[in-house]
């Protein structure tokens, strides 16, 4: 299996506060992982400290084989990012933003085409901030996909998307992990982790407290429901002595 | 190259819907040398001079527009991207820096040549303007001044931590060189203390370069005012590639 994300030991404070300590991961090929955990408890600092957006205190990231930091131009013709928060010129239509988008990649993808998938083909003449929050959300996961990267960060995937467009989001991500698409996403709903997660890691306060696939996180709970162990292994009551 | 004609076609768009530049590039030099050619007419510059008034405000008119895209647009533009994490998007891309600020320096460079053209019509056609100097060394001094403005835009734009420092850096540069340089204050009507002072800004060098090309005068030292600008070009260039900031 080849292994597409590889984090060793990576830690991170903002002045004295811990943000994200000693934390492993490995992403193989093809697979999807979810990196769970409640707000603050250090999912966004681990994604920009993995793709290079910020500097980390101590550890080894590589992606692809390759540093995000010293080989970023190279690294990211074949990763995708979506962050949290969209951001896009003032201005700026649809069209506008996914030509852009296409231009500065070597391979990239038809934007048309991944719009009519995602079902806002519809809108490209329209500006991006009169979108709504859903449109606007699966626009950026279209911008993600453009470089028809080998890897995609996806930063709270379905936030602010109904119940329909959220499992039309699902079954394009599934397909694509069919065709070997690697995928990192960090999610809220344990519904869609459930659905799409090979292999989860659950952070609390910068630390894995658990890190496996969904059925072991269950099976080692003492709960028959995954939204439950989650919030068993992440819930700070339940597990006073972790916090020594 | 398509990188580069992309952004170039879909930021010139932006920046029209915009209109800031096209007032204060396009509008504001036109009305400057409108209200001077009404007042001045074709009276000559000083009593006995070959040339006209309008004729010797000319080169300083010209380089409204570059400071307008220089200093304040291109700063500001860059600034605010990074503000709303518009470049944070484009580091996890293959872009590079450079090519982010060219196509901002391309943009303020067609604002300054259509506003340079835009001059040159409407002086020669209303207000009897004729270049007495070489055309070539016009635009060749020209080019230097867009080289010396621009980069200085692009190190604010490049390095401000946020858009409100680079407001505030680029209102402390831009109005003074705009007010003492010549640009719209004739340098000529200036008591000698303040002449003093506006020698220092590149672009009171910049407009005496121009001023001689345009009227054809000869010009002492003519290097100094040249390597002055290349200099600091060149050094404000390599800092904002070198320290480029993209959050």
């Amino acid at each position: 299996m080849n292994e597409i994300i590889s984090v060793k030991q990576l830690s991170k404070s903002y002045g004295g506060l811990t943000a994200v300590q000693g934390l492993d991961l490995s992403v193989t090929q093809g697979t999807v992982f979810g990196l769970l955990g409640a707000n603050g408890a250090g999912k966004s600092t681990t994604i920009e400290c993995v793709l290079g957006t910020r500097k980390f205190d101590a550890g080894t990231v590589s992606i692809l084989g390759m540093n995000p930091l010293l080989q970023r131009k190279q690294l990211f013709e074949n990763v995708g990012v979506q962050f949290q928060e969209a951001n896009y010129q003032d201005k700026v239509t649809v069209a506008e933003l996914c030509e852009v988008t296409q231009s500065l990649y070597r391979n990239a993808a038809d934007y048309g085409e991944l719009l009519k998938q995602f079902d806002i083909a519809g809108k490209t003449k329209s500006m991006v901030k009169e979108l709504s929050g859903g449109q606007r959300q699966k626009l950026f996961i279209v911008l993600a996909l453009i470089p028809q990267p080998k890897v995609v960060f996806l930063d709270e995937l379905t936030t602010g998307l109904d119940a329909k467009a959220r499992r039309e989001v699902w079954k394009i991500l599934s397909d694509l992990k069919e065709k070997g698409l690697t995928i990192f996403l960090t999610s809220h709903f344990m519904d869609e982790v459930e659905a799409l997660c090979d292999t989860i890691c659950i952070l609390k306060k910068g630390k894995a407290v658990f890190y496996g696939t969904v059925e072991e996180a269950i099976a080692d709970s003492p709960y028959d429901k995954f939204e439950d162990a989650y919030l068993w292994y992440s819930d700070e009551e339940v597990s006073e002595n972790e916090n020594i | 190259m398509r990188t580069f004609k992309t952004m170039l076609k879909n930021e010139m768009k932006l920046s029209l819907r915009d209109m800031n530049m096209v007032i204060f590039a396009i509008c504001i030099p036109l009305v400057v040398l409108i209200i001077l050619g009404i007042i001045y007419g074709n009276k000559p510059a000083s009593p006995g001079a070959a040339y006209t008034f309008l004729e010797q405000s000319f080169g300083a008119l010209t380089t409204i527009a570059v400071c307008a895209g220089g200093v304040m647009g291109l700063p500001l533009v860059v600034s605010d991207y990074r503000s709303r994490k518009i470049l944070k998007r484009f580091k996890v891309t293959p872009v590079s820096p450079a090519v982010i600020l060219a196509v901002q320096v391309a943009i303020y460079t067609i604002y300054s040549v259509a506003s340079l053209i835009l001059l040159y019509i409407v002086s020669a056609l209303f207000f009897g303007f004729h270049m007495g100097g070489s055309m070539i060394a016009f635009l060749g001094s020209y080019l230097l001044v867009m080289l010396s403005i621009f980069s200085i835009g692009m190190m604010v734009g490049g390095i401000s931590p946020n858009s409100q420092t680079a407001s505030v850096i680029a209102s402390l540069l831009y109005f003074p060189m705009l007010i003492f340089s010549g640009a719209t204050l004739p340098y000529e009507v200036m008591p000698s203390a303040l002449q003093k002072v506006a020698d220092i800004l590149p672009l009171t060098q910049g407009i005496k370069l121009l001023k001689a090309a345009s009227l054809g005068l000869p010009i002492e030292n003519v290097f100094v005012p040249i390597i002055v600008m290349v200099v600091l070009a060149a050094i404000c260039i390599g800092v904002s590639l070198r320290f480029f900031k993209w959050e």
